[in-house]
């Protein structure tokens, strides 16, 4: 085929995101004669770009959110212990709080970024699912603060404020897992759901201590799931486009 | 099926290289040419040649909008452009004697 386009420039490969491998360029092999062999490595190899520059990298937000659970929950845990209501100190919410809020800024932070110049149903479905989790939000603080004001116990608001959180996520994780059919967020909602009602049955001290291990093990474990078989797997057995293109 | 039946609209680097990423994303997704072009490492003026070529094959829609005083280039996959990628990966997988 003859070269038909405006003379090419030099390639501006400084434009590239930081963080993400060169991709090989070469305009003079544009239409250059294609062996079938290198057909499937392109198609892998465009399949890999797309999941490393666009999609969220599981292990990441599995990161964040496991630091901030297993450090957050362990420090509500140590003052919780030492105090005879087995309510934390209110220093050791702040620093709880602060981690969630650093994860919940990972999260969005990472997640925009990646969805730029993104349109269509992949980002409706995104948002979508992004206000859910505000939604869900609100509705927890509306009902623990109707809570509080009817009279419930110290004791009882703090297992209702680890409790309805710990539902509302695991639930969202749940139905995450099914939509995109993610093994890996389906098994972890499930875990959180089923750790904070374990966490609510062993009261307080203990709720704190479960949640750091368990929950926070869990996000660990669930960031390992997602390099083993999105990220390490993939890279051997072929990736999911060469798949789903396959009749 | 032999080499020359190829798709000669897909059968060529760049523009399997352009499809393959389209086709990456769900169906019916938009990307911007500058994404696109930043996941391709492409200059603009190579992107645009091709882009026309497979619009010419309606396999892609090219369109155009604003966003607030700035035009953006949205592109997208067709229905057909997408079938005739999993015809061409079918076809090459054959020719490779692997089972599609």
């Amino acid at each position: 085929m003859a070269p038909d386009g405006p003379p090419l420039e030099p390639d501006d490969t400084a434009s590239a995101p930081e963080g993400s491998e060169p991709v090989p360029t070469d305009p003079a092999l544009d239409d250059a004669p294609l062996a079938p062999e290198q057909v499937l490595d392109i198609i892998r190899e465009q399949r890999l770009v797309v999941r490393d520059r666009v999609e969220p990298d599981g292990r990441l937000l599995f990161g964040a959110w496991g630091t901030a659970w297993l450090v957050g929950y362990l420090v509500l845990f140590s003052t919780a212990r030492d105090s005879a209501t087995h309510t934390p100190a209110g220093w050791s919410f702040a620093v709880f709080f602060t981690l969630i809020a650093a994860a919940i800024a990972v999260t969005i932070v990472h997640t925009v970024r990646r969805s730029i110049g993104i349109a269509g149903p992949t980002g409706r479905s995104g948002a979508m699912y992004g206000w859910s989790w505000t939604i869900g939000f609100v509705a927890v603080f509306l009902i623990m603060t109707g809570l509080t004001r009817a009279g419930a116990d110290p004791v009882v608001v703090n297992l209702g404020w680890n409790a309805l959180p710990c539902l509302l996520v695991g639930v969202l994780y749940l139905a995450s897992g099914a939509l995109w059919q993610s093994t890996v967020l389906y098994v972890l909602g499930a875990w959180i759901v089923l750790v904070g009602g374990v966490a609510t049955v062993v009261g307080l001290p203990a709720t704190f201590l479960v949640m750091a291990l368990a929950g926070g093990g869990g996000m660990f474990v669930g960031a390992l799931a997602t390099h083993v078989r999105e990220y390490r797997g993939e890279r051997r057995a072929g990736s999911r486009s060469e798949l789903r293109s396959a009749p | 099926m032999t080499e020359a039946e190829l798709d000669p609209v897909i059968h060529a680097q760049a523009r399997l290289r352009v499809v393959a990423t389209l086709a990456s994303f769900a169906p019916h997704d938009r990307i911007a040419f500058a994404k696109l072009q930043q996941l391709l490492g492409m200059t603009a003026g190579n992107l645009s040649t091709h882009l026309r070529k497979l619009e010419a094959a309606e396999y892609v829609e090219v369109a155009k909008s604003f966003q607030g005083r700035s035009p953006v280039t949205h592109i997208s996959l067709t229905a057909r452009g997408r079938l005739a990628f999993e015809d061409y990966t079918a076809a090459v997988t054959k020719i490779l004697g692997g089972t599609p």
